[in-house]
């Protein structure tokens, strides 16, 4: 049970959480990329060995969508939201 | 009774639920409602009335259901501009009320927040998980007030009634 | 019967005796013993048979390592699989061995003895492969069971599951941990600590050591009374820490809790810090025939003559390679006991250990190979190392010692790494990966002022505070040669006992390829048992490092897993059981529907909804019928409560809309509404719904029941992460209206009787539009929408008055012969309609068009979600699976899912069944399905193909079976 960093609330059990998936680079503009480049964007998901940065959604909190760093091998959150900023 | 509290839901209260910048929600409608808090996931209370900051541009007002209808009038939710955010919620939750001497200790039992003083002091107010449910937990007067989604409310009373019976 | 009982000492009451049954045989123990101590008491020797061979074994350990003597507790107590010596003696007490029938004394299964040697390590694997394993494997599981799993739960009390928090975490409450729970609590942390004894010590409970100068439990007793009045410490005995997980969450499971109405509890601690002080444990020492009843681990015999005052054997020998045999020793001669030799394999033995013991024979640099005797002990084989002359000594009792592994699982389990310290001879803790400390034994500070310091000095780190002042505590410092086997035994020499684990195994293991200890292990079971080879792990790491000629390092231990000892599920589940084992949800009015005799079940989203009302002897299908009926000829009414609502607010909701949903709905006018898709970006279906607009801000998004909550995560990230400067507001209202839906040909004659300041004429208030006044004096929302295909009022209310508007609904439609409607009815009445159902119809593979609806699909729009993925797709061709309706040319219902086959044959299937109902309309079985090409084959014939290769020849039609121009929904 992992306790993930909310920028609003602090520390809350994972349980309070929802996951969101792995960050994907942002939405190309549908019309402006090919259909390989698109189809690639919508299921190539990163999927590391180590830290990878990815979305939680603060459901049973105060419902921010949330990015945080996590190491996949120890899940460690290595960097919180905003910690990059 | 392996617990000494008791529990109680509240009748319905009047609640609703503001958004938008603090600014904007004062210029509407402040003097209806408390002083803005300014901690996230804490209260302020004026006459009857509490004010809990509990997202971010997130507010909950909680009052006595008699106050609704002045609330509605001051507030004049269908009105607000659309910078804010005014929905009456009075009706979504279920509130339970959990006093006594062990009332901490249930709500070990239902909520995986750390409710120790120096984490969870008298004027705060968060939602959180109790039961496995988003719930909104604060202090009352000998112990503590859980809101659950009124759907929930007769599986939270199955759930205490097996806590303290 | 021999008693085996000191006259005195020890921490048992003499003068509260309990009788016990074991076996179906009496006995008598005290209050303070474990079930073992009381069984060695009464000269109980042969207490199971093993798991395997059914070899005869007796009690080895003291406590949690104990390998070989499970027992099933019966009757309050019920409980499978417990160490004799965890089980703590009470008055009534029934125990049977688990592994034997009908008693260890005579026991059938004994003739795998016969056959050992045909059933090594791998056997299953390789002999019982065909046909399957699942056809041998109820007989094997038996044959090799444990207990089974008790019939009924447990009479009286509870289990509960609760959270904790810390600044300290301490795991154990020796010597060390005392140590540290005191520093820390006087430093004013919050601090947690637990251990699994039923009484703090440790160590110090089985040892006669001093500190301070006086007798080491009464610094024991002074420390714990200190703790236990500070409101900063939770203290808990009989609560193990079984599982470490990440970010410092641990578990603990107290087994006799403070509160007499619980059975057991388990904390999920959130810790700042943890320490482990979790002690260490003996490992055996490895020889011919090392199993037999007699041969205990030296801390065991330990225990037994100093805390229970139990002497388990009148003629012992010890075998051992370390100091900490002499200590035990000591004990054993002032208990009056005479030792008959200590057989020490290192050839000089520390002359302050050999001072301990003056008088007694040590035989430096001699092992035993072997152990003599079967159902008892009677004298074992000396020789020297690497052979040489041997000499039999006569013994009732082998105290063994192999030396002492820290107890790491906990360390372990957090990730945090080991070394191997040759010095000691064992794995240390090494390089933490969370928040943890290892102090004590656990750290390998073996002697007893040691391990006070470092319980002491890891919080002086922790707090940034001076080291307080350590109490003298002498003790004989630990040293140690390993051996890891005996090269020259003679017979089965046991690694793991409790799965019957040999030294022959392990080298048959290797020779056959598993040279990784992981895989020595799986293929071995070593280490795989209840106890997890508490006792046996490190010589299995030994004997595969001699074979491969490496050293143990470069073999490693295997992976420390939770639990640390085996836990109940209850504890684990805690509270969540009968009716709140899975959440459920209730509308204002199950009271109402219980009443009328609604059969009630889940439908979605945790909702309890009525299924049907059944009237007199009615089954499903004859209520279904009658509440369809008035559906379709007279007026009905259901509870549509569950439904999602949102409110949304602001400028750009339109916009968002329009993003969020496949079809157009900025274009909507105040009051009106309409039905559409959601998409997500890869194309899926994940919701329909209806939108409604308020006025010029202010929206109304309604969803499906079962994805309300998927929905409102999807409008926030939506929003959140990709259009955060928007100024949309979303608010959950499902629960602020609660609504009965009229429905029916005379939904509008019960209207007028209900009476409304609303125009109801179809004109005024046509389909899809929405309308705020007032019906029976109630504040409503009005809203036409249909999901029977009926002239249909959605009456929304807020719950306060959900029951009031009920009873008036029930009241003015009586004359028109209105009637609940359950969950049953509806699903037949969407299906005659045609109308979709998410996870019927809709799956991962179906798009709007595959539906007949690509005029949902917005050409107008640049974008929204979902669109390019549907469009990639469509345009890589391919046979599409086409919604069609169905009429089942026989007078048998379809199965829902049943496969449509070309032809009925046997072959790739072209489709299926997606719902198949008793259609009141049309008085046969109609349905929908999903079919190849569907749309172009209206009027042929399909074939449903079932299990067995019954075929049912269906009529293809268009989805919709009931009102085809939506007449009656307009009306």
């Amino acid at each position: 049970m992992m306790q993930i960093p909310c920028p609003f609330c602090g520390a809350r059990n994972e349980s309070e959480f929802s996951f969101g998936g792995p960050v994907k680079p942002p939405r190309p503009e549908p019309e402006a990329v090919s259909d390989a480049d698109w189809t690639a964007w919508l299921t190539q998901v990163p999927n590391p060995l180590g830290p990878v940065q990815e979305q939680w959604w603060h459901v049973r909190g105060c419902g921010t969508w949330l990015t945080i760093w996590r190491d996949t091998r120890s899940h460690d959150i290595v960097e919180g939201p905003g910690d990059g900023n | 009774m392996p617990y000494d509290v008791t529990f109680t839901r509240l009748e319905t209260q009047a609640l609703y639920d503001l958004k938008g910048p603090q600014a904007a929600l004062r210029d509407w409608a402040g003097d209806a409602l408390p002083d803005f808090p300014n901690r996230p996931n804490s209260k302020t209370e004026t006459g009857g009335a509490a004010l809990m900051f509990i997202g971010p541009d997130h507010w909950i007002l909680r009052a006595e259901l008699d106050a609704e209808d002045a609330l509605e009038a001051a507030l004049r939710p269908a009105d607000a501009p659309p910078e804010i955010s005014i929905v009456r919620v009075s009706d979504t939750l279920a509130v339970f009320r959990i006093t006594g001497p062990d009332a901490v200790e249930v709500l070990a039992i239902a909520c995986p927040m750390d409710l120790h003083e120096s984490c969870f002091g008298a004027d705060a107010a968060s939602f959180t998980e109790a039961f496995g449910l988003r719930s909104l937990v604060t202090h009352c007067k000998g112990g503590f007030d859980i809101a659950v989604e009124q759907s929930f409310g007769p599986m939270v009373a199955d759930y205490l009634t097996r806590i303290t019976t | 019967m021999e008693t085996k009982r000191l006259d005195r000492g020890g921490r048992i009451d003499r003068s509260r005796p309990l009788t016990f049954t074991f076996n179906g045989k009496g006995y008598s123990g005290y209050e303070g013993d474990t079930l073992a101590s009381a069984l060695l008491a009464n000269d109980v020797r042969l207490t199971a048979r093993s798991f395997k061979y059914h070899r005869p074994r007796g009690i080895v350990g003291a406590g949690v390592e104990e390998p070989s003597t499970l027992v099933e507790l019966m009757n309050a107590d019920a409980s499978g699989n417990q160490p004799a010596t965890t089980v703590t003696l009470s008055e009534g007490l029934v125990a049977k061995s688990v592994n034997c029938w009908p008693s260890p004394g005579f026991d059938i299964g004994a003739v795998n003895q016969l056959a050992a040697r045909f059933i090594p390590a791998g056997f299953y694997y390789k002999t019982f492969k065909w046909p399957n394993w699942h056809l041998y494997e109820p007989a094997i599981r038996k044959a090799a069971g444990l207990s089974a799993a008790p019939s009924e739960p447990p009479a009286a009390g509870q289990f509960e599951a609760r959270y904790g928090h810390c600044d300290l975490l301490i795991a154990g409450s020796g010597p060390s941990g005392l140590m540290a729970a005191l520093t820390s609590a006087r430093a004013g942390l919050r601090v947690i600590i637990a251990d699994e004894g039923c009484e703090a010590g440790g160590a110090l409970l089985s040892r006669k050591l001093t500190i301070g100068g006086a007798p080491a439990m009464d610094w024991v007793a002074e420390v714990v009374a200190e703790l236990v009045a500070m409101p900063n410490v939770t203290h808990l005995q009989n609560a193990t820490v079984w599982g470490y997980r990440e970010h410092n969450y641990l578990m603990v499971t107290e087994r006799s809790p403070d509160n007499p109405s619980l059975l057991e509890r388990t904390w999920r601690v959130r810790a700042c810090h943890v320490i482990t002080a979790t002690g260490a444990i003996e490992r055996g020492l490895v020889f011919g025939n090392n199993d037999r009843p007699g041969v205990m681990l030296a801390s065991a015999v330990q225990t037994y003559v100093n805390r229970y005052g139990v002497v388990p054997g009148k003629r012992p020998v010890i075998f051992t390679n370390n100091n900490s045999a002499y200590a035990v020793a000591a004990d054993l001669v002032a208990a009056g006991i005479t030792i008959v030799a200590i057989i020490d394999s290192r050839d000089s033995v520390p002359e302050e250990a050999r001072a301990l013991v003056p008088g007694v024979e040590v035989m430096a640099g001699k092992v035993v190979t072997e152990a003599r005797g079967g159902r008892r002990l009677r004298g074992v084989v000396v020789a020297g190392k690497t052979g040489g002359s041997a000499r039999r000594l006569s013994c009732d009792l082998l105290t063994i010692t192999g030396g002492w592994n820290p107890t790491v699982h906990l360390w372990s389990q957090s990730r945090s790494s080991l070394r191997y310290d040759e010095t000691l001879s064992t794995f240390l803790p090494d390089t933490p990966a969370q928040a943890v400390s290892a102090v004590g034994a656990a750290d390998g500070a073996l002697a007893l002022q040691q391990a006070l310091r470092s319980g002491a000095e890891a919080v002086a780190r922790l707090t940034d505070t001076e080291l307080p002042e350590i109490p003298h505590a002498p003790d004989l410092p630990y040293a140690i040669e390993p051996i890891w086997r005996v090269e020259t035994a003679r017979g089965k020499s046991f690694l793991d006992l409790q799965n019957d684990v040999t030294v022959d195994d392990v080298h048959l293991a290797l020779r056959e390829g598993y040279s990784n200890v992981e895989h020595v292990k799986r293929y071995t079971t070593g280490g795989m048992g209840i106890d997890q080879g508490k006792t046996g792990n490190i010589n299995i790491i030994g004997t595969v490092a001699l074979a491969q000629g490496v050293t143990i390092d470069a073999v490693g231990t295997t992976t420390f897993r939770a639990p640390y000892t085996p836990v109940s599920f209850g504890a684990i589940g805690g509270l969540r059981e009968e009716t709140v084992a899975l959440p459920y949800r209730h509308t204002p009015i199950t009271d109402w529907n219980l009443a009328q005799g609604a059969f009630m079940y889940e439908s979605g989203a945790r909702w309890r909804r009525p299924g049907y009302f059944p009237k007199g002897g009615e089954g499903l299908q004859e209520a279904t019928n009658r509440e369809c009926r008035a559906v379709r000829f007279g007026v009905g009414v259901y509870d549509g409560s569950p439904l999602g609502t949102f409110e949304l607010k602001g400028r750009d909701v339109g916009r968002f809309l329009d993003y969020l949903y496949s079809n157009v709905m900025s274009s909507l006018k105040p009051g009106n509404g309409r039905y559409g898709l959601m998409l997500s970006d890869d194309g899926l279906i994940i919701d329909d719904g209806v939108c409604f607009r308020l006025d010029d801000h202010r929206w109304i998004v309604s969803t499906s029941t079962g994805h309300a909550d998927a929905i409102n995560g999807h409008m926030e990230e939506m929003l959140q992460t990709r259009f955060p400067e928007w100024n949309v507001f979303i608010t959950a209202v499902t629960s602020q209206w609660n609504n009965a839906t009229i429905c029916g040909p005379k939904a509008r004659e019960v209207m007028e009787a209900l009476g409304t300041d609303i125009d109801l004429s179809p004109d005024a208030f046509p389909f899809m539009s929405l309308r705020d006044g007032t019906v029976a004096g109630l504040p409503v929302r009005l809203v036409r929408v249909s999901f029977t295909g009926e002239l249909s009022y959605e009456v929304n209310v807020a719950p306060r008055h959900m029951r009031d508007l009920w009873a008036k609904v029930m009241e003015a439609g009586q004359p028109f012969g209105i009637l609940p409607v359950g969950s049953e009815a509806s699903h037949v009445l969407r299906v005659e309609k045609g109308f979709l159902s998410l996870g019927h119809e809709v799956d991962g593979t179906v798009d709007a068009y595959d539906l007949g609806m690509g005029w949902s699909m917005s050409k107008k729009k640049p974008d929204y979600l979902g669109k390019r993925a549907v469009h990639i797709r469509r345009e890589t061709g391919g046979v599409r699976r086409e919604l069609v309706g169905v009429i089942s040319k026989s007078d048998r219902q379809i199965p829902e899912g049943a496969p449509l086959t070309p032809g009925g044959r046997k072959e790739k299937t072209e489709g299926f069944v997606t719902a198949c109902v008793w259609s009141v309309v049309h008085d046969r079985w109609v349905g929908l399905a999903l079919l190849e090409g569907g749309h172009s084959r209206h009027g042929e014939t399909a074939h449903v193909r079932l299990k067995g290769g019954e075929v049912i020849p269906v009529r293809v039609t268009v989805p919709c079976h009931y009102d085809h121009d939506g007449e009656k929904l307009r009306s």
